[in-house]
């Protein structure tokens, strides 16, 4: 294999290969993880990173003829249309007020869940309803909201059904502004906490068993061991959680939101990303809708940042 | 059960609490399926008088035959095939390569190549500027876009370099002591050894392709290339406020809802069917992607 | 000519060197054990052989070539890993086929190869079988397996012992010498084990911190010592070092002195570490020596020996003496008596050996 030898007179000789020629053999004899990596470095910046660019639409006059580049820049302009605007102040407010009840009533629901799961000794039947709570989780936000949508109606829904068989007079519940968060939550819950306990039970499953003895031994029953031994073992990973969820309280899921609201509980269900979608693509504002965009992700980015930076305060590594 | 003979009194009644307690969420998870399939079999008269509460009242299969006849059901159904695999094929081919390549310790500018991948996950142009792109790309109305644009993400790569990255280093040394070039290594020896992890993978591709409805609503606008869930949204959108169709399901057993229902079964069975195969991977999956650097 | 030769081979990472330009000539057919601390280098140095780390500076040379921009896989070298690397997705067969199809070698020529080394290494009726159904033992046979069928120029041997328990490790250990002699392929193995090193190798490679401190063949080794670091490196239990200084006839140790072969006065006063092996003493005079009062620790019967841990002035050692079948006799040992030809002397600051009379 003799013509594998590079032929390279000098370094060679001297014994001592110079940084360039180290570099160039690196990359003679790597090049393919470079390559490997190459297309997916190319979609990043085609679909990510070129719409970051785009976002200077944001300080822009944008025109659809005139595209990005070209279009005139205006400054702040949006962003002071955005916060003179009712609307928008209002999704603002929705947006961080609904995150609010899913953090309160949505947080614990996965822990509570994780902690029973594990005080079920009968194998089977715990498997059986792991395998349906974490059912939801992959159902898509269409069909959900068309269940939501079918059980909550009027004339079919089962809820009303049922609401009348104790005498009470039917709601239309998805045009009633004051019942849209306790069911956009309620279905979160619905959908999330089982597959959310996962987590959760991980952290459970690798707590030392010596310490469950040790309580037993002691005389310690299962309730006392849920809260002296379970929950201090996982309160690491239950702050991490909280923590991503408070860095994640711009992300309500819009896509839910845009399947269940309507005009008539706007004032309650409309968020800043259902927002954006009207006035973007439903209305065309493209610049303003993109202002109010930025906003969400720029506030979105801090947030995230901040929760990052607090869990390697908790954890020896960071969440990424 | 060993241990619950050696469970006081007290704790075997919190056991028995607690596992009625799951019992009771584990039937309120299933429960709207089982309505919304009693609801698809029966008679759209008897669902419109919110008669249906468990089982099927005036068992019928005529919003079944409704929509079976109707060309655009199948076409949508067709396009989520579509899209679900040619989708999950082409994350595949992005995906493994790119991970394998940010997991070797050699590449140089590493940690820049990380991070440019994982700031996508804390920032995000947003909605605007992500479809004004799509426009400027000619991807708009555009099967092939739909799968091209929504191929990659921080997070699956993340999880699966993760994973290569707990491989030990000498199965690599091994193989290329061996003569194998990158291709080969991760061909014939890292995708053997991480069969869980791409398993987890190409099952979060496949719900997520299959569930994927927003940017198909935005980007398409052909009726021939909308997926299943496009299509639902539609017919839940438009069906009751369709006044022909209303003459029609007058005269025949069936009701918007009924047929929406139906739709929904549809759409909820292959999901019922892949299930059970792949819930032993997204376990181990979540965790694998999750807290670790 | 299969030698390897290296010169002046440097490893750095950045600023830091881990490797400090070391010089080492392994001839044809020989076995070279490389053995040290961990973290003393040897490792790496067994990787740039490999081609698996990158050379800072100096020349690698197998078969009279410099090889160190060449690809592991020219580099017609083999290597036997700590853990293994099985693949555990392939049975023993495919895992030792491995090398063989991706260099495109025939099937019928690979079956061949394959059914022969398996004949060698007694694998032939574990072909079938995955790497997880494998013991210990036959794991470390299939390892060597994959790198013989691939009759490589040099073997590379990564700590191939230290995953298996002490007595496996022993048997195996005559594997692979066994295996060598009748192979005859040139050898580099690296351990932490001075007792693998002792038994396998033609000779001895010991590093420390980057450094070659002494090459040679094991009883070299043993017998003369280049410094203190190999003196206790080789042997256990090690040479006994204590801090004396130089008479007329031999160096005093606390208030005791030690007669020393060459020893003269011209050499008097000055600092030195002396050095005496723990089976080099005995318990009663037996030709030229001297006795060192001890008081005596511990007795630790061994079986056919015992170790006597003792103390002279501030000095601990240990001794190794004859049990006959008996211990009660070295209860009462007050004293030791040191043969003057066995002593060694090192320089008190700089650890190296000295040679008197010279």
């Amino acid at each position: 294999m003799a013509k594998d030898t590079p032929i390279t007179a000098k370094s060679d000789s001297t014994g001592d290969d110079g940084r360039l020629v180290r570099l160039y053999d690196h990359f003679r004899r790597e090049w393919q993880i470079y390559l490997m990596l190459l297309p997916t470095i190319i979609w990043f910046i085609v679909f990510l990173y070129k719409p970051m660019y785009g976002l200077q639409i944001a300080f822009k006059d944008y025109s659809i003829f005139k595209g990005v580049a070209n279009s005139p820049w205006v400054g702040w302009e949006h962003f002071q249309t955005l916060f003179s605007n009712d609307s928008f102040i209002r999704a603002v407010k929705n947006t961080i007020t609904i995150s609010f009840y899913n953090l309160l009533f949505g947080f614990p629901a996965p822990i509570i869940l994780a902690l029973m799961f594990n005080e079920i000794l009968h194998a089977s039947y715990k498997r059986t309803a792991q395998t349906i709570v974490y059912l939801p989780h992959f159902i898509s936000s269409v069909i959900i909201a068309g269940i939501v949508i079918t059980a909550f109606s009027p004339t079919v829904g089962v809820i009303n059904a049922v609401m009348g068989w104790f005498g009470l007079d039917s709601i239309y519940f998805l045009t009633q502004p004051d019942w849209f968060r306790p069911i956009f939550v309620g279905t979160g819950i619905w959908q999330e906490a089982g597959f959310g306990s996962i987590v959760f039970l991980a952290a459970i499953a690798g707590v030392n068993p010596s310490l469950y003895e040790s309580a037993v031994v002691d005389g310690a029953n299962r309730w006392q061991m849920m809260w002296k031994i379970t929950i201090p073992s996982i309160l690491p990973t239950i702050l991490i959680m909280l923590i991503i969820r408070i860095g994640n309280v711009m992300e309500v899921s819009f896509e839910l939101v845009i399947l269940l609201y309507q005009p008539a509980t706007y004032e309650t269900a409309d968020v800043v990303n259902t927002w954006v979608y009207r006035q973007g693509l439903q209305s065309g504002q493209y610049d303003l809708a993109a202002a109010a965009g930025l906003f969400n992700a720029f506030v979105a980015f801090v947030l995230v940042m901040t929760a990052n930076t607090l869990s390697r305060r908790y954890s020896r590594t960071s969440l990424w | 059960m060993q241990r619950w003979n050696l469970y006081s009194q007290g704790d075997k009644f919190f056991a028995i609490v607690v596992s009625i307690l799951i019992g009771m969420f584990t039937v309120a998870t299933l429960y709207p399926f089982i309505y919304i399939a009693a609801v698809s079999f029966s008679s759209g008269f008897a669902a419109q008088a919110g008669k249906v509460v468990l089982t099927p009242i005036d068992a019928t299969l005529e919003a079944y035959g409704y929509i079976i006849s109707d060309p655009k059901f199948w076409i949508s159904y067709r396009n989520t095939f579509i899209y679900t695999i040619g989708g999950t094929i082409m994350s595949l081919l992005f995906i493994i390569p790119g991970a394998y390549a940010l997991s070797r310790p050699q590449l140089k500018g590493r940690r820049f190549f990380n991070l440019f991948i994982a700031f996508t996950m804390w920032f995000n142009a947003g909605l605007i500027p992500f479809f004004l792109n799509m426009r400027d790309l000619n991807l708009l109305d555009s099967m092939f876009g739909i799968i091209l644009a929504f191929a990659v993400n921080a997070f699956n790569i993340i999880l699966l370099r993760n994973f290569f990255e707990a491989i030990p280093q000498s199965f690599e040394e091994a193989a290329r002591m061996d003569g194998a070039n990158d291709f080969q290594v991760l061909w014939k020896v890292f995708v053997p050894l991480s069969k869980p992890a791409i398993a987890t993978i190409t099952l979060f591709c496949i719900v997520s392709r299959w569930n994927g409805f927003f940017w198909a609503m935005v980007l398409l606008q052909s009726e021939d290339k909308i997926p299943l869930q496009v299509f639902l949204r539609h017919t839940i959108a438009t069906l009751s406020d369709d006044d022909e169709f209303a003459i029609v399901q007058t005269a025949a057993g069936f009701s918007a809802e009924t047929v929406t229902a139906a739709i929904i079964v549809c759409s909820i069975i292959p999901v019922l069917i892949v299930y059970p195969f792949i819930q032993k991977y997204f376990e181990k999956g979540i965790l694998l992607g999750g807290v670790k650097e | 000519m299969s030698g390897v030769n290296l010169s002046g081979i440097v490893k750095a990472y950045g600023a830091l060197q881990v490797v400090h330009g070391i010089d080492l000539d392994v001839q044809e057919k020989e076995f070279v054990v490389l053995v040290g601390p961990s973290g003393c280098g040897k490792s790496t140095t067994l990787r740039m052989i490999a081609g698996l780390e990158e050379i800072t500076s100096g020349d690698l040379i197998i078969d009279g070539r410099r090889i160190n921009r060449v690809a592991p896989k020219d580099r017609d070298v083999a290597m036997v890993f700590q853990n293994y690397a099985l693949y555990p997705h392939l049975n023993v067969a495919d895992n030792m086929a491995f090398g063989l199809r991706i260099r495109r070698m025939p099937k019928a020529e690979i079956k061949t190869t394959i059914d022969d080394v398996a004949e060698i290494l007694g694998l032939t009726p574990y072909l079938d079988r995955r790497p997880a159904d494998l013991s210990g033992g036959q794991r470390q046979r299939v390892a060597m397996g994959r790198a013989i069928v691939r009759h490589p120029k040099v073997f590379l041997f990564d700590e191939p012992l230290s995953n298996l328990d002490a007595k496996l490790r022993t048997q195996m250990r005559a594997e692979i010498k066994r295996l060598h002699n009748r192979l005859g392929v040139t050898s580099i193995y690296v351990t932490h084990d001075q007792v693998e090193a002792m038994t396998l190798a033609d000779r001895i490679v010991v590093m420390n911190d980057g450094n070659i401190e002494q090459v040679g063949t094991p009883m070299e080794l043993f017998n003369n010592p280049a410094n203190t670091f190999v003196a206790s490196f080789l042997g256990s239990p090690p040479m006994n070092q204590m801090k004396g200084t130089m008479t007329a006839t031999g160096a005093t140790v606390g208030d005791a002195e030690i007669l020393i072969d060459g020893a003269s006065a011209a050499n008097a006063g000055r600092d030195v570490i002396v050095g005496i092996r723990p089976e080099h003493v005995t318990l009663t005079a037996q030709g030229p020596s001297s006795a060192l009062p001890i008081s005596l620790d511990l007795v630790e019967p061994l079986g056919s020996e015992a170790l006597l841990h003792a103390r002279h002035g501030d000095n601990a050692m240990v001794f190794k003496a004859d049990t006959n079948g008996d211990i009660s006799h070295l209860s009462g040992v007050g004293e030791v008596h040191v043969p003057s030809h066995l002593v060694k002397l090192f320089d008190a600051e700089t650890g190296q050996a000295l040679t008197l009379g010279a």
